[in-house]
C-alpha cells in the first residue's frame, strides 16, 4: 500500500479511465456533454482513476478497461515486448495496470503485466550497464516512470562501483544547493 | 474542467522537479486550490440542505443529491491529500538541508521558501540544536565516515580570516589551500566554499 503522501501514487490516481453511469447525479461538473449540472443514467464519462474507483465500487458508476491495456497494446507486447512504446500510452503502465486489473475483472491482465515487465526489465538493465547514455535516448522515450527508475538505479550503481575503485572526493557540495559551481571572477 | 486539475498542477510540480531540489513555493495555485475546496464544501452543504428541505433523511437516502454529494466529498478529499504530498514533500527536503547546511538557510533557497517553511525550517533546526546539546553530541559531523582526521582542500570562495570550531583561526584567501581537521572543513564543503583535494 502506498503512502498517503507518495507522489507517484497521487499521479497514477489522475490516470483517466473510462465509465458508463449507473445512476443520475446531481449538481455536479464532470460530464462535458451535459449542459446542466447533472448527469444522466447511461452516459459517457472518462474520470480519473480516484473517482472513478470510488464510483464503481457504490455502483454509481461502471469501470471499463483504459486504452493503454487494449487488445493492440497487448499484441505488440506479446510480440516485441522490449521495444513498445509504453511512456505514450502511460508513464505509469505497471501501477494503473494493477490498481485497474481487480476492478474490471479482467484475469490475464496480471500475467500479462508480469510477463511484458519481465522481458523489458532484461533489456533496460543491459542496456543500462553498458552502452554510453546517448545511444539510449531513444530507449529511455519508450520507457514507463517504473523502468526509468531502474534503468538509473542501474547506472547509478554502477557509477558507484567504478568510483568506488578509483577512489575520489569523499565530500561533496550539498546537493540541495544545486550543480552549478560559481564562476571565479 | 474536471475536479482536482488545479491540484495535480502541484504534485507535477514536484515530480517534475529534480530530486531533492526545491522550487519556488507556489502560492498561487496553492489558494486556488483552496478555493476550489471551499467551493466543494459549498455546494455540498446545498445538496445536504435541498435534501433536508424535501422531507427526506439524508444519512440513508441514496438519489442523486446524495451521489452529489459524493463526488464533491471525494474531490475534497482529494485535493486535500495533494496539498499534503505538496507541503510534505517540501518539507523533507528542508529536514534534510537542515543537515546539510546547518541553521541558517543560504539566500538562494530562502527565496523559494513559503512564510511557513521558513519558520518550519528555523524551529526543527532549533530542536535539532537543543537535542544535540542535550546528548552532547554533534550530530551532523562525519556524515560521511572518515578515514583521515585531517583533509587537503582548496578554497573557492574568498573569505578572509575565519575562526574554525577547533579554535584556530585561518586566513581563507580564494584559492588557497590548507590542510584541516576534517570537522572544521565539512561545513565549507557543503556550502560550496572549498573543495576537497585527493591524489
Amino acid at each position: 500500500m502506498a503512502s498517503y503522501y507518495d507522489i507517484d501514487d497521487i499521479l497514477v490516481e489522475e490516470q483517466r479511465v473510462p465509465v458508463a453511469f449507473q445512476q443520475a447525479v446531481n449538481g455536479v461538473d464532470i460530464d462535458p456533454s451535459a449542459e446542466t449540472h447533472c448527469v444522466e443514467p447511461g452516459s459517457k464519462v472518462e474520470l480519473p482513476y480516484w473517482l472513478a474507483h470510488e464510483l464503481h465500487l457504490r455502483k454509481v458508476a461502471k469501470m471499463k478497461v483504459p486504452a493503454c491495456f487494449n487488445q493492440r497494446t497487448k499484441l505488440e507486447l506479446g510480440a516485441d515486448g522490449a521495444s513498445v512504446d509504453l511512456r505514450s500510452r502511460c508513464l505509469y503502465f505497471y501501477e494503473f495496470g494493477c490498481k485497474i486489473a481487480p476492478l474490471v475483472g479482467d484475469r490475464d491482465m496480471g500475467s500479462f503485466l508480469l510477463s511484458a515487465f519481465r522481458t523489458r526489465y532484461q533489456k533496460i538493465l543491459a542496456k543500462a550497464h553498458n552502452a554510453a547514455f546517448t545511444a539510449h535516448s531513444k530507449l529511455l522515450s519508450y520507457l514507463t516512470k517504473e523502468e526509468t527508475n531502474l534503468y538509473e538505479a542501474a547506472q547509478s550503481s554502477m557509477a558507484a562501483f567504478k568510483k568506488w575503485r578509483i577512489g575520489g572526493p569523499r565530500f561533496e557540495r550539498a546537493s540541495v544547493l544545486g550543480r552549478k559551481r560559481k564562476e571565479a571572477n | 474542467m474536471m475536479y482536482g486539475t488545479k491540484a495535480i498542477q502541484l504534485v507535477k510540480e514536484i515530480a517534475n522537479g529534480e530530486k531533492g531540489q526545491l522550487t519556488p513555493f507556489s502560492s498561487d495555485v496553492f489558494s486556488e486550490v483552496i478555493a476550489e475546496c471551499s467551493q466543494h464544501f459549498a455546494d455540498l452543504r446545498s445538496l445536504i440542505r435541498k435534501m433536508q428541505e424535501a422531507g427526506l433523511d439524508v444519512e440513508t437516502t441514496k438519489n442523486e443529491d446524495h451521489y452529489g454529494q459524493l463526488i464533491h466529498h471525494l474531490s475534497l478529499v482529494r485535493n486535500k491529500r495533494c496539498l499534503m504530498a505538496y507541503m510534505y514533500n517540501r518539507a523533507e527536503i528542508l529536514r534534510n538541508l537542515v543537515w546539510k547546511v546547518g541553521s541558517e538557510i543560504p539566500e538562494e533557497i530562502q527565496e523559494k521558501l513559503s512564510h511557513s517553511e521558513k519558520e518550519y525550517f528555523k524551529k526543527h533546526s532549533e530542536a535539532l540544536k537543543s537535542y544535540m546539546s542535550r546528548v552532547v553530541l554533534e550530530l551532523a559531523v562525519d556524515m560521511v565516515p572518515p578515514k583521515d582526521p585531517y583533509i587537503k582542500v582548496r578554497v573557492l570562495d574568498d573569505m578572509g580570516e575565519v575562526e574554525l570550531p577547533s579554535d584556530n583561526t585561518a586566513n581563507f584567501a580564494r584559492h588557497s589551500m590548507h590542510f584541516l581537521k576534517r570537522t572544521d572543513a565539512e561545513k565549507y564543503i557543503s556550502l560550496g566554499k572549498m573543495e576537497e583535494l585527493t591524489g
